[in-house]
């Protein structure tokens, strides 16, 4: 019984001293709107286009059909649409992409009033855009 | 005298201690657990059915939602079922990452379950050091595969990019032992903790075989069996399967506890061999039109919460005809159905809680 008492005080008084310890560390969280984290390496935000040839592999690979385009008689394309209510983020379009025409940017703050701009719409988007 | 009343409780499904949401319908006389009925259901999303609508390269980026903490063992078995259909051999360097990968998400997940289960206990303080430990996980996972947890960083016959930023996890490997060393000060010889976990929840080895639990759940209870030794990934890698015979709550958190600390050893060995090797060279599997030989495939991995399999049955098209995932938690969260006979209401959690149930992957 008396083991007992002096094993657990001495076990409690090494679990406060650990505890206490971080009482003079440098706080590990960000005061988020005010202060940004840096976002180096791949990360993936809202999805880019430009210089699309409109063969349609970003379409077949995608997971949840965000992707629509057009293209004009001549075969060039006039219309590009991320829907980002349906994209995941998965970059799987800009990781097949063959021309490397689709970029993940590093924006992530993508909250609108109106759900409308959740529609990235590109029009051109051939060579000459 | 008065009679004894049988009363019916209904645990969760938004009881803010279970992990997800799981309901439990527990028969009480007194205190004490007549019987348990677990009910599953509340988080199916379908993702063996979705499957069979969508072809392989779509269904990658979907399964490491399956399990939020450990999402790359699922892609891992999806990209084993494609490259074994092409018959695709792995450079070595390929495997070391994908080795170095899992490992680091083993151990992000076993963190967690640390701070989530003395969460249920009642402890708070660990709760947010994990978190700080985990967080520097995943920000390096975000770095090399671009997401925090759904990392879509496995592809049919590779990777996605070669591996960078391996000075971070020099880091990571450097700080966690002195960390877990922080934790095992605070919880493994604290009274209170010794208290409510050791001899509670008892799992013979064979209910465990009955109720086929496999993965630490299993190794706690004293059987030798570690899918990894048998698992042509882990070739060449030196590490020992971490079996205790306490078979009790406690013994399952020091079991993961010490796996901890062994995949940090992996993580170091595979650490040594990519600062070594030269860039990457792989062939990947092209996804479009891809079709898999018709047949029956099987994959395994040993995942943190047991070991986790994926059967697929190809008409020689290019969905999956039948998708089956094999997950860990499912089998535990049955198995909450004997183990929590005959013990106390307040044990349930703590019991329920040690054997690392996550919804996502019961629900499918």
């Amino acid at each position: 019984m008396c083991i007992e008492f002096f094993g657990a005080v001495k076990a409690l008084w090494e679990g406060m001293l650990t505890v206490f310890k971080h009482l003079f560390k440098r706080a590990v969280t960000l005061e988020y709107p005010e202060k940004k984290r840096d976002l180096n390496g791949a990360f993936r935000g809202k999805p880019v286009v430009e210089g699309c040839i409109g063969c349609g592999i970003c379409q077949r690979v995608c997971p949840s059909g965000a992707i629509e385009f057009k293209k004009d008689e001549n075969g060039k394309v006039v219309f590009y649409k991320f829907d980002l209510k349906k994209c995941i983020f998965c970059g799987n379009c800009a990781f097949y992409c063959p021309k490397g025409a689709i970029k993940m940017t590093k924006e992530y703050e993508l909250a609108v009033q109106n759900k409308d701009e959740l529609n990235l719409i590109y029009r051109g988007g051939a060579e000459n855009d | 005298m008065t009679a004894t009343t049988r009363l019916k409780l209904n645990l969760g499904p938004q009881h803010p201690s279970t992990h997800g949401v799981l309901r439990l319908l527990l028969e009480l006389e007194g205190e004490k657990i007549l019987s348990c009925e677990p009910d599953i259901g509340y988080l199916h999303r379908g993702m063996e059915k979705m499957a069979e609508k969508l072809t392989y390269i779509q269904y990658l980026p979907l399964v490491d939602r399956l399990d939020y903490l450990a999402g790359f063992f699922y892609s891992e078995l999806l990209c084993r079922i494609v490259e074994t259909a092409c018959q695709a051999e792995l450079p070595d360097k390929v495997r070391v990452i994908r080795v170095m990968m899992l490992e680091l998400n083993r151990i992000a997940s076993h963190l967690l379950w640390v701070g989530a289960f003395l969460m249920d206990l009642g402890a708070t303080s660990p709760y947010f050091y994990v978190f700080r430990e985990r967080e520097m996980i995943l920000r390096y996972f975000e770095k090399v595969t671009g997401q925090r947890m759904m990392y879509n960083y496995f592809i049919f016959g590779g990777v996605r990019k070669d591996i960078e930023f391996l000075e971070n996890v020099e880091e990571i490997i450097s700080i966690l032992p002195q960390k877990i060393d922080d934790y095992e000060k605070i919880i493994t010889d604290n009274p209170i903790f010794i208290r409510r976990t050791v001899n509670k929840g008892i799992l013979e080895p064979e209910t465990a075989f009955n109720f086929a639990i496999t993965g630490v759940n299993l190794r706690a209870s004293g059987v030798d069996y570690d899918y990894r030794h048998q698992d042509s990934l882990y070739k060449g890698f030196d590490f020992k399967a971490i079996v205790l015979d306490g078979k009790d709550a406690w013994s399952r958190y020091k079991a993961r506890i010490l796996e901890m600390r062994e995949s940090i050893n992996i993580v170091k060995q595979a650490l040594d061999y990519l600062k070594k090797s030269g860039p990457l060279e792989q062939r990947l599997i092209p996804p479009i039109n891809l079709k898999l030989p018709e047949g029956e495939y099987f994959a395994e991995i040993e995942a943190p919460r047991g070991l986790a399999c994926c059967y697929v049955r190809s008409e020689g098209d290019d969905k999956p005809y039948r998708l089956k995932w094999r997950t860990g938690s499912y089998y535990s969260v049955n198995l909450l159905r004997n183990i929590l006979k005959g013990e106390y209401l307040n044990d349930a959690i703590a019991i329920a809680g040690s054997l690392d149930i996550i919804l996502p992957e019961v629900d499918k």
